[in-house]
């Protein structure tokens, strides 16, 4: 067993009259890596999160089969997930108008969704408005690592140097050199589990034991390398191996992480609390405080420096304010935008760190939709297996754009996919009449389908971005985001050739295609929105230096997603994580030289 | 109970597989806004031959379903998933009993008056193909009544057509998510501790 959550003194105990050396705001991926980082470090850290804490050990159970749940694992009367026609025909903000006591967003809609209600955010409290988009946000101690997908891969020269190769867009101000030993560090300190495939678009991590694949998977893999692809077991920030962390255990496969939306209560999945925040308690260097909305950044009007931020009391609704030396957003890419916006001063009219006019633009992320169903005819009616022990199954990583120029679209995409019987199969969904021939065929169909969907890079843009709604105010007084933002002609174009690879690739296998989705989902579905306050060498072209750091504000830092320059089409957690560390062992250092 | 990053892939989304999703056993109690997935249109209330008019306060044990609804309901999904040589059916599932339930506590009425009226819908059919009600037709005659109503599944369009596909998906959610479904029926081996996963290790060549 692993141990249990520290003792973290209640809320109200927090001390709001010292100067701490760093605020943090936001205690997700970003703000964990802060808070451990910081703390480590000797610096006297506040985390401030909007959301409460919850024991999600208590919470998640995992193991839990349907029938011994009152509604085999769906949420009760009166909580309703949004779906994609609401996303499609409404606009936002989607909770209004709706007959029901809470909204969630669609990730709500999947199964095992009473165990992860908790921990999304009721759509009522957060409106936003203006374009459609699928905003998925979890409020609490961790945020959205105590349901993420797990899917933990490194970006490369590919992404970093992007516009030196195409044309498009801005390169990073760093490169893959100045990144690959704090991916070195995230490995070690949290476990990733995977194979090495020496691709230079995809680096490999130093892994820990890595996943199985199952013999269509296998199957797969191998007709893919015959076509210069590669098929590779997921990269899950999972710990197989284990780690030195008490408060985790390694990975023992029930599958529950790939049955709902995720969650894992023997935290082998990587989540922050006990990933970061925990370990970062423990040296006695870090205060937390939950409950706490942070409304601005507060300025020193003689200096321009941040000298802390009001908040308000998420549950009495009570403003205070927190003082420090630094203050590190890693609210999100969408909420520090936000609090940046909502930092509007005499110096500041644009709002903090704005100076550039580029806070809450850039705004990218991935595009998904075109996915393939394939059948797998030797596992029509083949002897059961246990499939789904593991928390993922395979990738595929980018192969357009590589060493080819694509005449369509630039940049690119990989697959995410798996095969074998699930706990509840599509089988009964999809097999057609009933009686025993209706039965029969569920059973003989549930392990015998692979399938497989993409995720493309969505380009930045300038055009594509969120501002304040001039009316409209969260429960909480505070102004929402209205959201400007549109898929392109690339995205467009990246997504017909993804379904023809797509369905190119099974076909290549010897699998029959079943179902070829060709759709794109709503902008957001992807829940890895980045770019709002992009790095950059050049502060009127960008928002942060290769440091996180503000151009015009030395004592801001923001260390989300926010600060990434492009989308890349690899999923974003482990680089937030590899670059917030690295910025903040920066941060530090300027410190302790008396430099910030 | 899907898995996540499939249903995030997509598979939630398309039309068909929304339809799919809107068992009220499910988390269907929303305001459907695709016009094709409107299942419960006003029907006229013409209701069986032996007198019983719309379901009134309950009298039996049953939360939602009145005594003769709840047989109805028991005898329908029997004949969607009937007992077989490879295991129990839905009647010893209690797909029934778990779908009355969620009937009984739906927040909305929606739900509730789909249901009700599908059931009606089904008597309806079969005095007109059987000349009798439902329960009082013979097995054959049951099997030909669901028979004409699953007969456009892939694009139900007729009001009983739309009615087999909320009451198959509900059955079915309820069946598989059962007991009975998950270790008879499918015989499924994972929920356990695994020392080791299972399948081929790739990364020895």
């Amino acid at each position: 067993m692993q141990a249990a959550a520290p003792n973290i003194p209640n809320d109200s105990t927090v001390d709001l009259k010292r100067v701490y050396d760093a605020i943090i705001v936001g205690s997700g991926a970003a703000g964990g890596m802060a808070a451990y980082v910081l703390a480590s470090a000797g610096m006297k850290t506040l985390l401030l999160e909007a959301g409460k804490r919850i024991n999600t050990t208590e919470e998640l159970k995992s193991t839990e089969w349907p029938y011994d749940h009152p509604r085999r694992g769906e949420m009760p009367p009166g909580h309703h997930a949004l779906t994609f026609n609401e996303y499609t025909f409404r606009k936002p903000p989607y909770a209004q108008g709706l007959k029901a006591n809470q909204v969630h967003s669609y990730v709500q809609s999947w199964g095992g969704s009473d165990y992860s209600k908790n921990i999304v955010v009721d759509e009522k409290d957060h409106p936003y408005t203006g374009t459609n988009y699928a905003w998925v946000r979890a409020r609490c101690l961790g945020g959205k690592t105590n349901i993420w997908g797990r899917l933990a891969l490194r970006l490369s020269n590919y992404d970093f140097k992007a516009a030196s190769r195409d044309g498009y867009g801005e390169n990073w101000p760093i490169g893959y050199e100045d990144i690959e030993k704090y991916y070195d560090k995230v490995d070690l300190l949290l476990g990733i589990s995977g194979v090495k495939e020496n691709l230079p678009n995809l680096p490999d991590s130093l892994f820990q034991r890595p996943i199985r694949l199952n013999d269509p998977e296998v199957h797969l893999r191998n007709t893919l390398a015959k076509m210069g692809r590669t098929l590779t077991p997921y990269r899950a920030g999972v710990t197989t191996d284990g780690v030195k962390n008490k408060y985790r255990i390694r990975c023992y496969g029930r599958g529950a992480c790939n049955r709902r939306a995720g969650g894992c209560d023997i935290h082998a999945a990587f989540d922050s609390p006990t990933g970061l925040i925990f370990p970062a308690f423990d040296t006695g260097n870090l205060t937390v405080r939950t409950n706490a909305t942070v409304s601005e950044i507060l300025v020193d009007t003689n200096t321009g420096k941040a000298r802390g931020v009001a908040f308000l009391d998420t549950v009495t609704g009570r403003s205070y304010e927190a003082k420090a030396k630094v203050v590190v957003l890693a609210a999100s890419t969408l909420e520090s935008a936000r609090l940046m916006l909502l930092s509007k001063s005499r110096l500041y009219p644009n709002g903090i760190a704005n100076s550039s006019g580029h806070v809450g633009h850039n705004f990218c992320e991935h595009v998904m939709g075109p996915r393939v169903t394939a059948l797998v005819k030797d596992k029509i009616g083949a002897k059961r297996t246990l499939d789904d022990g593991r928390p993922g199954g395979f990738y595929i990583p980018c192969f357009r754009n590589l060493s080819e120029r694509n005449p369509k679209f630039i940049r690119g995409y990989g697959f995410e996919g798996d095969s074998g019987t699930p706990m509840l199969p599509e089988s009964p969904f999809e097999q057609p009449g009933f009686g025993k021939g209706y039965k029969k065929a569920a059973r003989d169909y549930a392990g015998a389908t692979i399938s497989l969907g993409g995720f493309g890079e969505v380009l930045s843009r300038y055009e594509n971005y969120v501002s304040l709604d001039p009316d409209v105010k969260d429960r909480w007084g505070i102004p929402v985001l209205r959201f400007h933002y549109k898929f392109g002609d690339n995205e467009k174009k990246m997504c017909e050739d993804m379904a023809d690879t797509a369905q190119e690739m099974v076909e290549a296998a010897g699998f029959t295609v079943v179902n070829l989705g060709r759709n794109i989902l709503t902008e957001g579905w992807s829940i890895h929105e980045l770019g709002t306050a992009r790095m950059g060498a050049d502060p009127k072209k960008s928002v942060l230096n290769q440091f996180q750091q503000s151009h015009d504000v030395k004592n801001l830092f923001v260390v989300d997603g926010s600060s990434h320059v492009s989308a890349s089409c690899h999923n974003p957690t482990w680089t937030i994580m590899a670059l917030a560390w690295r910025s903040c062992d920066y941060l530090a250092g300027e410190l302790k030289k008396g430099n910030l | 109970m899907a898995k996540n990053e499939k249903e995030r892939r997509g598979d939630g989304a398309t039309e068909r597989q929304g339809e799919k999703a809107s068992a009220v056993v499910g988390r269907r109690e929303m305001i459907k806004l695709a016009a094709g997935a409107v299942i419960a249109p006003a029907l006229p209330q013409a209701g069986p031959k032996n007198g019983r008019g719309p379901a009134k306060a309950q009298t039996s044990a049953h939360r939602f379903f009145t005594p003769a609804e709840f047989e109805m309901m028991d005898e329908l999904s029997e004949l969607i998933i009937p007992t077989d040589e490879h295991s129990p059916g839905a009647r010893a599932a209690k797909v029934a009993e778990y779908i009355d339930g969620r009937l009984a506590e739906s927040f909305l009425d929606e739900p509730k008056l789909q249901w009700r009226e599908g059931l009606k819908l089904v008597d309806q059919i079969s005095v007109e193909i059987n000349g009798q009600p439902f329960m009082q037709s013979s097995p054959d005659q049951r099997v030909a009544v669901l028979t004409r109503m699953a007969r456009n599944e892939s694009s139900p369009e007729r009001p009983e057509e739309k009615f087999f596909a909320e009451l198959k998906s509900g059955v079915a959610r309820a069946y598989y998510t059962s007991k009975i479904g998950i270790h008879d029926e499918l015989e499924y081996k994972g929920n356990t501790y695994l020392k080791e996963f299972v399948g081929v290790d790739v990364s020895k060549g």
